[in-house]
């Protein structure tokens, strides 16, 4: 079986010759399963250079100082309050470039009283409560999926990219049917287990295309072909497809949690402005972080730099030298402690089947 | 006389335009008497006309035309009766047969009764421009070999009217829209395991490739011999001259076998009938006998085998599945109550402060407007489901895209 590396070796020189006119414009066909079968990516080079470099980075902030012991001094913490005040003042000025322009704290606070929930003028603000929420997300996001986002993480930034808005934020109307997989709705698996027709499978044509439409958006939301994750010869084979399609199913059990435990419940948080014209809280699909790319900003390790964004003690085994994680904090924060990866890296498909039960149970919306 | 005949002449003919045979103009009689169009002479022939349409054309026209206008209302209306997206978005737009939950009912209109009623339409117009042809073919004392070919893709036609009602739903039926239909051939071969595996496909695609082919061999052959007078088949089926001569010796030495200047007809009006005729049958087994075409083929050896890719025990793969494999039938768009239940100090915010937008401006100076939504949706309240789609499409809110 011809590699990925051997297939560019030899293909490209080739390319160059047949193809060197095109330029940037040449499709690269990428072998990504059996000979023959044509399990393959195909990438246009100055595309994806062009969509690379799209990509901006914001710089690590320098490392926290030290702080002094004990409690943070500040009312009103509810999250990250398992961290120094050195750490807690560098993740905020993190999350102001990420989210709303590096100093711009009153996007968030009432910079009269940091504590407060609510303007000078009484008004709640609702910013505040929402990146509240978004955190506890974030850190469920790094405790709990970590079958999808792997050692990489997510921050603030993988979604937001330095704007208030991240994109391809949903509401209810008749052109996103689809997306409610992504919420609340069941059913995308329409392929039989069996050669004769049954009553164990009833899904018709029509919830095909739903789940068409669903894939499509997928497949656009990363920038890859119907391969990447699955042989077309049977889409509903987990046996044939590429190992992609697990991490890409943890996503979608991820968002789901996302969508129904933390964005769709912050509906009553929203100005109306916000909200959808049927008046629902915007909800997040596969584009909003991937952004068209097979990894969120092309896999950028933004995450193991700020500890305030894991919840747990460790990333990926390696402390975070100076982080104290008192245990009763961490049951005041909506997402339960990991079931202490402590060492080793994150567990993939072939380790345990334990460690994926904590987000299949999330999933019911049973929690 | 051969000169004018031969595709390669610039000649025309101008003369008193030839009115046909006398028929029976009873039911119906020719309009016009026909005129010359020199640019329909580069292609055919000069003459136009006259026409012959008849009770059954005329009817014909009448229904497709009704047809068409309740496809294209539809469309419109679908937009919202605005003309410029009406164009911008027309491949994308659909009329769409009923949601699966009406089966064999009678739906209302806007749930696909108009899809009902447009097809019913089209299907008489096709069924009465059949019989115009099969008229016009006895009338001019021909076969009724047109007719006939022309059944079998009627054939294939109402197979996606006839497996819909085999498995008991119009949903399955095919939307008329251009890009619509076409994602319906995509989800009819998903949903039924990949249609590669069904042998009536595959020999479907054999006749219609194969049609090609005998298409190109022939009239590459034809016009190879049109200097021998090859054009003239019906003399030289009769009177075999050089030309058929040639040409049987030519594919004779090239393959061996040859057909004659009669029975190659017979190969092409074949393969041309059976491209609809065996889709058809591969239509009418999907979904009433076999639910997976790929299964189908793994069980009869059709599948070629390779290895596997994704390494997982049958545990894992259990686990992948997950909730579906529990999944009730008939459970298309299955509503579930999200549990809602936020955990922090949010829940004590009062409703009537929330629905300003804090971060705004002048937020102090104009409160905006409380959302009806938000100040009397209960906190923590379930999420509601849509109300149905309105009839204008709504306008993507500001900082949303959803495609």
């Amino acid at each position: 079986m011809i590699t990925m590396r051997q297939l560019v070796r030899f293909g490209a020189p080739l390319a160059l010759v047949t193809l060197g006119a095109c330029g940037d414009r040449v499709v690269e066909n990428v072998q990504v399963g059996y000979r023959g079968t044509a399990m393959e990516q195909n990438y246009q080079r100055g595309d994806l250079k062009a969509k690379f470099q799209q990509v901006k980075i914001p710089a690590t902030l320098p490392p926290a100082g030290a702080s002094p012991p004990g409690p943070l001094p500040w009312r009103n913490v509810q999250v990250l309050n398992d961290i120094s005040v050195a750490e807690f003042n560098r993740t905020m000025i993190a999350m102001s470039t990420w989210v709303a322009g590096t100093g711009n704290c009153a996007y968030c606070h009432n910079v009269a009283a940091f504590w407060s929930d609510t303007l000078p003028n009484g008004k709640p603000i609702y910013t505040k409560i929402v990146a509240r929420r978004m955190l506890q997300m974030t850190r469920n996001i790094n405790g709990n999926y970590t079958q999808h986002v792997k050692n990489t993480g997510v921050t603030c930034y993988t979604c937001h990219m330095g704007k208030p808005l991240p994109n391809g934020l949903w509401f209810y109307s008749s052109q996103t049917d689809y997306l409610r997989h992504y919420l609340d709705r069941d059913g995308a698996r329409v392929i039989s287990t069996s050669v004769s027709p049954s009553n164990a499978n009833r899904s018709s044509v029509k919830q095909t295309e739903w789940t068409y439409a669903l894939m499509i958006s997928q497949s656009k939301s990363l920038g890859v072909n119907c391969t990447y994750c699955h042989n077309s010869r049977q889409f509903s084979s987990w046996t044939q497809a590429p190992p992609a399609r697990a991490t890409a199913y943890h996503g979608i059990l991820m968002l789901r949690d996302v969508n129904q435990n933390y964005l769709a419940p912050l509906q009553p948080v929203y100005p109306s402005v916000r909200l959808g014209h049927m008046g629902d809280a915007p909800k997040a699909q596969c584009v909003t972080c991937h952004n068209g790319a097979y990894k969120p900003l092309y896999g950028a390790q933004m995450a193991k730099d700020y500890p305030a964004m894991w919840g747990r003690a460790d990333w990926n085994g390696k402390p975070f030298p100076g982080l104290g994680m008192p245990m009763d904090s961490a049951a005041a924060t909506a997402a339960p402690a990991a079931p202490a990866p402590a060492a080793g890296p994150a567990p993939t498909i072939k380790s345990s089947s334990s460690s994926k039960a904590a987000p299949m149970g999330t999933v019911g919306g049973t929690n | 006389m051969l000169e004018y005949q031969n595709l390669f002449t610039r000649v025309q003919v101008r003369t008193v335009p030839e009115p046909g045979l006398p028929i029976d103009e009873s039911t119906g009689g020719r309009l016009g008497t026909g005129a010359f169009s020199a640019l329909a002479g580069k292609f055919g022939d000069a003459q136009i006309g006259p026409i012959y349409l008849g009770w059954s054309g005329i009817l014909s026209l009448i229904f497709g035309f009704i047809a068409f206008e309740i496809v294209g209302l539809n469309m419109w209306a679908s937009v919202g009766w605005d003309p410029v997206e009406f164009i911008r978005q027309l491949p994308w737009l659909a009329l769409e047969p009923p949601p699966p939950q009406y089966g064999l009912r009678i739906p209302p209109l806007k749930q696909g009764g108009w899809y009902l009623l447009a097809g019913f339409f089209l299907t008489m117009s096709i069924f009465l421009w059949w019989i115009r042809v099969y008229r016009r073919a006895r009338a001019l004392k021909m076969g009724t070999h047109l007719p006939w070919a022309f059944a079998s893709a009627i054939f294939l036609y109402l197979t996606f009217f006839l497996q819909p009602l085999l498995v008991g739903s119009w949903s399955e039926m095919v939307p008329f829209g251009l890009f619509p239909h076409l994602d319906w051939t995509s989800a009819f071969s998903i949903r039924y395991g990949n249609l590669y595996y069904n042998p009536f496909h595959a020999l479907s695609i054999v006749f219609l490739y194969g049609s090609a082919v005998l298409f190109a061999m022939h009239g590459a052959t034809i016009l190879a011999t049109a200097r021998m007078g090859g054009e003239r088949e019906i003399e030289q089926i009769t009177d075999r001259g050089t030309a058929a001569e040639r040409s049987m010796l030519f594919w004779r030495w090239t393959m061996g076998f040859n057909a004659n200047m009669e029975s190659f007809h017979r190969w092409a009006w074949w393969f041309a009938v059976l491209t609809t005729f065996t889709g058809g049958i591969g239509i009418l087994l999907t979904g009433t006998v076999v639910d997976n075409w790929y299964l189908w083929g793994v069980k009869h050896g059709i599948v070629s085998p390779y290895p596997a890719q994704n390494v997982l025990t049958p545990e894992q793969q259990q686990l992948l599945r997950g909730r579906y494999q529990g999944t009730p039938p008939d459970t298309f768009p299955s509503y579930q109550q999200a549990p809602a239940v936020m955990t922090d100090s949010m829940a004590a915010m009062p409703l009537d402060s929330l629905a300003s937008d804090s971060t705004a401006v002048d937020s102090t100076a104009a409160p905006s407007a409380p959302s009806p939504a938000a100040a009397t949706a209960p906190i923590a309240a379930p999420v509601k489901a849509p109300a149905p789609a309105p009839a204008k499409p709504p306008v993507p809110p500001a900082g949303g895209t959803t495609r």
